[in-house]
């Protein structure tokens, strides 16, 4: 078979068309994104009532059913049911970072909640959901692809 | 690939075939609406290069009932993977000679 380099280039760009249109799908689902702002936010509103025993319900209620979709979802490799990408495409980084991510919101959640609290804000808990809520749906799909690299 | 003997592979060397080898080489699998949509190719041009790679035992295809519609899913076989590491190793090498 007789190639010449210009061709060989060609072909090697094609390969990586071809790789590129299902690295691009790397991600979580939309569904993931919102569904843990929209809970995060509903956390918060929990956590304003002052319900000492519906808050912990909640809270374990929430971490059990995340942590079962996460085990899922978090990996990147089904963001469509239209492919699954390799695990060495999807990158062995996503799901450490996606928890990186939600550790990280805790945080800044927790921090902002104290701060507007101190303020005498009266729904401290729900106000500061908000924040790190904006953070996930915008910045997560943001984060898992910047992880796999695309 | 660094352990891949490099091999031209004729089969898979067209750009279509390339792109559509190499887009299964990075999914467990991929249905056929997605590759049709994503390499821009006709369903009749996608069919052509499944079957082309199916009969030479590079992909295999599967019927799954999905939400009671028949879809089709498309796989890589390992010697698909592993014709494609040589040829992707032969161009390069090629390259690297010049």
């Amino acid at each position: 078979m007789s190639i010449s380099p210009d061709e060989a280039r060609a072909a090697l760009a094609a390969a990586e068309t071809g790789r590129r249109a299902v690295a691009d799908e790397v991600g979580l689902p939309a569904w993931y994104w919102w569904g843990l702002g929209a809970c995060w936010i509903a956390l918060g509103t929990i956590g304003d009532l002052g319900t000492w025993w519906l808050t912990s319900v909640a809270t374990l209620v929430f971490g059990a059913v995340h942590s079962w979709v996460f085990g899922r979802v978090a990996d990147g490799r089904r963001r469509t049911s239209l492919v699954t990408v390799s695990r060495e495409v999807a990158g062995r980084r996503t799901m450490l970072n996606v928890w990186f991510l939600l550790l990280a919101m805790i945080v800044v959640g927790a921090g902002f909640a104290l701060l507007i609290a101190a303020d005498g804000a009266r729904h401290p808990g729900t106000i500061a959901s908000v924040l790190p809520a904006a953070i996930i749906v915008a910045g997560g799909p943001r984060l898992v692809r910047w992880s796999a690299g695309s | 690939m660094t352990d891949v003997a490099p091999r031209f592979d004729e089969l898979i060397h067209p750009a279509t075939r390339l792109q559509l080898v190499a887009a299964l080489a990075a999914a467990d699998w991929a249905e056929f609406a997605f590759l049709r949509d994503r390499l821009g190719l006709s369903d009749s041009a996608l069919s052509k290069q499944l079957s082309a790679l199916e009969e030479a035992g590079y992909v295999a295809t599967d019927r799954v009932l999905d939400a009671g519609r028949r879809r089709v899913r498309a796989r890589l076989t390992s010697a698909g993977r592993e014709a494609l590491a040589g040829h992707l190793a032969a161009l390069q090498e090629l390259l690297a000679g010049t």
